[in-house]
């Protein structure tokens, strides 16, 4: 088929020039293509979809946020798909990065003008009702000290990656120290993520409380709400996720790659041969928890808001459920996987009238519920494997 | 259904009978008696009022407590010489005021010989005045009624309002009484305490110290909780300098802090015995939830983040049967939660039945695909319930499982979580039963150690998963049932309340014995009630922080356990 | 000579009391005891392994066997008891310290990692590579490569040296475990049941290679293929119940009556 032979042929030409090596560990056929093709569409034809009014600017900035969750999905996928490790508490890395960005935009967003006692611009979301006139605050209403780093974008974006990479190297050490595997590990960050919650729920932490972060206004001086600002962001957050691609791409090629699909494998034989096996599950999850962090970076401004419920157990299985969809053990399939049940979400949560009932947003659930359990009984392979399987029954007819 | 109906009307006739039992028979003999003395009511004598209050509060006759309070409201009034209750007026077409007559007693309307209610122009009426003084001993009367009741609730609350404070001197004699000589222990205790409470307001420090600190004493010995606010005041006003002399203040400050330290003391251990009941019962709950979880994940190493949601079924059937047999706060109709357990287990083990060949079955010794799937199932589950019953119901327990056994003073056990308790052991007994002493059991554990040859040997071991997945499932349904008695009840309640806290529960005891999980379950529920209320400096730990702090304890735990209490070794445990 | 005796000679040697052991023995175990539930599984009261050495143990099935390598390689911690290595006590080093410190292990149910190649499990194998930053950005060197397809072509993996191993056959498996064991260069190698599911054939090779390996390794081979036994020729420890009963060659062992008694039942 000439589709095929085309692709052989782009296939040749980019492992000429060195784009991509012939992957000998897990070979998806011409899958790996996905993501170029995902990405020449996202920076070229969106745009000029865009530019042409075809699709508003809310559209760009939806793709834009679930760009963003394809960046955490691409970490997952190093820590679970690669490494086998289940871990449950993305979102929380996630959250992290989002509170950190968050923090930056509250810091810039809302009425001008009103300190503390001390002279700092209180964030107007921090006092839930902010009942005092610009120049007035009460000596007691201070900015608590850990907002105060995240004033300027560089310091912020720093922290950002670090404070979730430190979590996680926090989370790893006790967990993996004591050889915690499997399910337990899995468990043991459900439990995390849940003690996470609750602490950014509670009101007196200073975090806003349920609330969340508000009153978004500018980032590095544009406005949020300018459709050329969120078209940048959505460039940038492209850019990033092609960034993390690549990163992650490099690691699972390298021998470190090898060592953790070995760990996958067999990790008590691995430390039979003189690995120590918890150094490089240490390395994924902290590179993993890094990457979901600046998933959240990047979705705070697009979003507007930040709030705790992106840190609810619920929203890390969800990540899982965008790697399997996709397709574990494949970068690429990672990204496929959340865009797809993201615009899935988008489509199957506005009310439809059908022939004989009306689709209601709530429904959404059984939708959930049911790629939960049929992408884990009937498409293990995820979306890729079934692309794979599709190419080759065509080939085999268009050699018959 | 018909005979479920027949059940309940037997039930409802039960209850009125006994109801009509408890009134006491002595009541329509001494009828003529209260009469006479509301009489004298409205006596031109003052002294004359005043025996009657007084007698009247002798009767322990709970109708009087109304009649002494529309005498101080200056309801009563004298009508061809009978004392009556008027408490509407109604105005005719030319505006005169006519009164609708009440009869003191029954509180029903006064008929005349035809049948007709008197209507009676205002004028007609005598009122009885009530000078202040009188509508005050009025007031108290109405506590002493109710100190002479023949029923043991009533003659306590009276106990415990007559030393509430300002203290109802009147009172004294009776209390000190019922002190001595009350049937009931507890009320004993109360008419001694407030007769001390009195007694104390009525000995100032400053004139009579010796016999004021006498009874601070006394009130520390008895270890009061009521007695506590107020010898923490006047603490407070000795530390802040009252005009004493200095070996009394001395003297005064030390009693006074003794008692209530005393108190405190006591208090604090009371609460302490308090705490871990409650947590015993969360534990309770616990083990019932991480049973299931253990016995599966042993079995098949399948992972079922449904079994919160299975536990949340339990509940919801409750409910059901609750709706089924009308049951609602007032109409006492307990056997719905009788008829709720085996429905609850059933209902459960059903759905759980129909996850397992459905979709556990496909994934044995996959817990991670499990655990996804299984969520999955969750969200439906939850979903379902959602839209069926909306987000928020009320169980209400059935009347015998409200209130409490007092089983020391002030340490108050509920019997709801008694019988969560009791439940658990029982379904632990059940378990332990099942596994060690019954063919079932026996393919079980067979099949847990090895499959292949438990299936080479002809264990249906199939069979065995299904029946054992069901069985644990109805075990969550049974955790769900009891929970209706002490918390709320949502369709998302497994999910954010209980899976995660079951599974630790499964990590810290381990997988291999039933006995891991019931210490862990125990340990992980009083831990959790015992940090809640603990103090930090100014601040409460509370549930929040008490939930981190466990979780902090338990990954601290599995640094040195990583495969919990209970776990097998040697070569069983690389599997 | 008795067992008695010999664990005698062995007590003289004890590394704790003699300076002498380091030169003689590479590995030696004192006093060892496994328990597991009550049961005891192994109580070695003296072991030795001297330098450049290919040991045999063998003994019927639940004699402790695997549970000696277990403790050597570190899997089970021993309940009483001291390992020695190369001069130093190992005994309460984690797997992967005791493995640097050279002992290998090949298991007993042959262990690769299914999802990589035959290829990829040699390349994990290379010595000296254990560094995360070397790992990130080094890759395999020509000689290396080489190496590795030395040792395939010898034990004839080479055209499967791009297949994943999850496709292997049980006797190609064994190869590979065996390749990856050899390609590590460990000073000791403990080899657990190197001929279980093999042919004649590859079994007189696997002995082959094993005796070529002698030259310049310590070798503890465990099996129970008395044949197999016979062609490397070697001295032979048997184990029963967790106990020494006897040590010495082949054929002065098979003449041990309680040894006889001990395979063939009561």
């Amino acid at each position: 088929m000439f589709k095929d032979g085309a692709a052989k042929q782009l296939t040749d030409f980019l492992q000429a020039v060195g784009v991509q090596k012939q992957s000998t560990v897990t070979n998806h056929g011409i899958s790996f293509l996905v993501p170029w093709v995902l990405f020449f569409i996202g920076l070229v034809v969106i745009p000029v979809l865009y530019y042409a009014g075809l699709i508003t600017v809310g559209t760009v900035n939806m793709l834009g946020r679930y760009m963003a969750f394809a960046i955490v999905a691409v970490g997952l996928d190093l820590i679970w798909g690669y490494t086998g490790i289940l871990s449950l508490c993305q979102a929380f890395f996630f959250s992290l990065g989002g509170y950190a960005m968050g923090m930056y935009l509250a810091h810039h967003g809302g009425p001008e003008g009103i300190i503390d006692a001390n002279g700092w611009k209180i964030p107007a979301c921090l006092y839930v009702v902010y009942p005092y006139k610009v120049g007035e605050a009460p000596a007691d209403a201070l900015v608590p000290w850990f907002w105060k780093p995240f004033y300027t974008l560089p310091v912020t974006t720093i922290l950002g990656l670090l404070v979730p990479g430190l979590a996680a190297l926090a989370i790893g050490f006790v967990g993996f120290r004591s050889r915690v595997r499997g399910v337990y590990f899995a468990i043991l960050t459900q439990a995390i993520t849940v003690a996470g919650w609750l602490v950014f729920c509670m009101n007196n932490m200073k975090l806003c409380g349920t609330n969340g972060l508000t009153r978004f206004d500018r980032i590095a001086g544009f406005q949020l709400t300018n459709p050329n600002v969120k078209v940048s962001l959505y460039v940038i957050t492209l850019l990033a996720l092609a960034g993390v691609y690549l990163l992650c791409q490099h690691v699972v090629k390298s021998r470190v790659g090898r060592i953790l699909i070995a760990i996958r494998d067999d990790e008590p034989t691995l430390r039979f041969s003189g690995y120590k096996p918890y150094i490089y599950k240490l390395f994924a999850f902290c590179l993993a928890g890094m990457i979901a962090g600046l998933g959240g970076m990047l979705y705070a401004p697009q979003m507007g808001i930040f709030t705790p419920t992106n840190m609810e157990a619920s929203a890390s299985i969800l990540v899982v459920v965008w790697v399997a969809v996709g397709g574990r053990g494949a970068l690429s399939g990672a990204i496929l996987g959340a865009l797809t049940v993201n615009l899935l979400y988008n489509f199957f949560t506005s009310e439809k009238n059908l022939l004989i009932l009306t689709w209601k947003a709530e429904y959404w659930q059984f939708v959930l519920g049911s790629l939960f359990i049929g992408v884990v009984l009937l498409f293990p392979g995820g979306l890729i494997d079934l692309w794979r399987r599709l190419a080759g029954i065509i080939r085999q007819r268009a050699i018959i | 259904m018909q005979r479920v109906t027949l059940f309940y009307l037997i039930a409802l006739l039960f209850t009125s009978f006994s109801l009509s039992l408890a009134l006491p028979s002595s009541a329509q003999s001494s009828d003529e008696f209260i009469r006479a003395e509301v009489r004298n009511l409205a006596d031109e004598s003052r002294s004359i009022r005043k025996a009657a209050v007084m007698a009247l509060a002798k009767t322990g006759d709970m109708r009087v407590e109304a009649i002494l309070e529309s005498f101080k409201l200056g309801e009563l009034y004298l009508w061809s010489d009978v004392v009556v209750l008027c408490k509407e007026t109604f105005e005719d077409d030319d505006y005169n005021e006519f009164c609708r007559l009440v009869d003191v007693l029954t509180g029903e309307p006064m008929l005349d010989a035809g049948g007709k209610r008197y209507e009676i122009p205002i004028e007609e009426l005598e009122e009885i005045s009530v000078s202040r003084a009188e509508r005050k001993l009025a007031n108290n009367a109405k506590f002493l009624v109710r100190l002479s009741s023949p029923d043991n609730e009533i003659r306590m609350s009276g106990a415990k309002k007559c030393g509430d404070p300002p203290g109802i001197i009147e009172s004294v004699p009776q209390l000190e009484q019922m002190s001595a000589h009350d049937s009931v222990k507890k009320i004993r205790y109360i008419a001694k305490e407030s007769l001390l409470l009195i007694r104390l307001n009525q000995t100032s420090l400053e004139k009579d110290a010796e016999p004021h600190l006498a009874i601070v004493s006394e009130l520390g010995n008895m270890k009061s909780m009521r007695g506590l606010p107020r010898l923490q005041e006047t603490y407070h006003e000795l530390s802040a300098g009252l005009a004493l002399p200095e070996a009394t203040e001395e003297e005064a400050t030390n009693t006074y802090k003794f008692a209530i330290d005393q108190i405190n003391g006591y208090q604090s251990f009371v609460g302490g015995i308090g705490n871990i009941f409650r947590g015993l019962s969360l534990g309770s709950v616990l083990i019932l939830m991480a049973l299931g979880l253990a016995i599966t994940f042993g079995l098949m190493g399948v992972i079922n983040m449904a079994h919160g949601e299975l536990m949340m079924i339990g509940a919801y059937a409750t409910f059901e049967m609750q709706r089924v047999f009308g049951h609602t706060p007032d109409n006492p109709s307990d056997l719905y939660y009788v008829a709720a357990l085996p429905v609850a287990f059933l209902t459960a083990a059903f759905v759980g039945y129909l996850i397992e060949i459905s979709v556990v079955r496909h994934l044995y010794r996959r817990p991670l695909e499990s655990l996804l799937a299984t969520w999955g199932i969750g969200l439906i589950l939850i979903q379902v319930v959602r839209i069926r019953y909306g987000d928020n119901i009320g169980v209400n327990a059935p009347t015998w499982a409200r209130g409490g056994l007092e089983v020391m003073q002030d340490l108050i056990v509920p019997y709801s979580r008694c019988f969560i308790i009791v439940l658990c052991g029982l379904c632990v007994l059940l378990i332990y039963y099942l596994m060690n002493h019954t063919k079932l059991g026996l393919r079980m554990r067979a099949t847990m150690q090895n499959r292949n040859m438990a299936n080479s040997v002809g264990v249906n071991t199939q069979r065995v998963d299904r029946y054992t997945f069901a069985f644990g499932s109805g075990i969550a349904g049974v955790a769900g049932y009891a929970w209706t008695l002490i918390g709320g009840v949502t369709p998302d309640m497994g999910q954010t309340n209980f899976i995660i806290d079951s599974f630790l529960v499964v990590v810290t005891g381990g997988v291999g014995e039933l006995i891991g999980v019931i210490c862990a379950g125990l340990g992980i529920g009083v831990l959790t009630k015992v940090i809640e209320p603990m103090t930090i400096g100014p601040f409460v730990v509370g549930a929040i922080w008490a939930k981190i702090l466990l979780l902090l304890i338990i990954v601290g735990f599995i640094q040195f356990k990583p495969a919990g209490l209970f776990s097998p070794k040697g070569r069983l445990s690389d599997v | 000579m008795d067992q008695t005796q010999r664990t005698a000679e062995y007590k003289e040697y004890s590394p704790r009391e003699s300076r002498l052991s380091e030169e003689r023995y590479l590995l030696f175990l004192e006093d060892i005891t496994a328990v597991f539930d009550g049961f005891k599984a192994l109580d070695v009261q003296a072991l030795g392994i001297e330098h450049n050495e290919l040991r045999v143990i063998i003994g019927p099935n639940g004699a402790g066997k695997t549970t000696l390598c277990d403790v050597v390689s570190g899997k089970t911690r021993p309940t009483t008891g001291y390992v020695f290595f190369d001069g130093a006590d190992i005994t309460h080093l984690t797997e992967e310290e005791i493995a640097l410190r050279g002992i290998g292990r090949k298991f007993q149910t042959p262990t690769v990692f299914d999802s990589l190649t035959t290829f990829e499990n040699m390349e994990l194998a290379l010595p000296g590579q254990y560094r995360l930053w070397s790992n990130l950005f080094g890759s395999t060197t020509k000689v290396q490569e080489e190496r590795i397809l030395e040792i395939l072509e010898r034990v004839g993996l080479i055209d499967e040296s791009h297949r994943e191993a999850k496709y292997l056959s049980h006797g190609q498996r064994q190869w590979l475990a065996i390749s990856t064991l050899i390609l590590s260069n460990p000073k000791l190698l403990l080899v657990d049941e190197p001929a279980a599911g093999l042919t004649d054939a590859e079994t007189a090779l696997t002995a082959e290679l094993l005796l070529e390996l002698k030259d310049d390794h310590t070798l503890i081979v465990i099996e129970h293929d008395m044949d197999f036994v016979r062609q490397l020729d070697s001295f032979v420890t048997v184990l029963n119940e967790g106990i020494i009963m006897a040590e010495g060659m082949m054929r002065e062992v098979q003449q041990d009556g309680e040894v006889i008694e001990a395979y063939l039942g009561r």
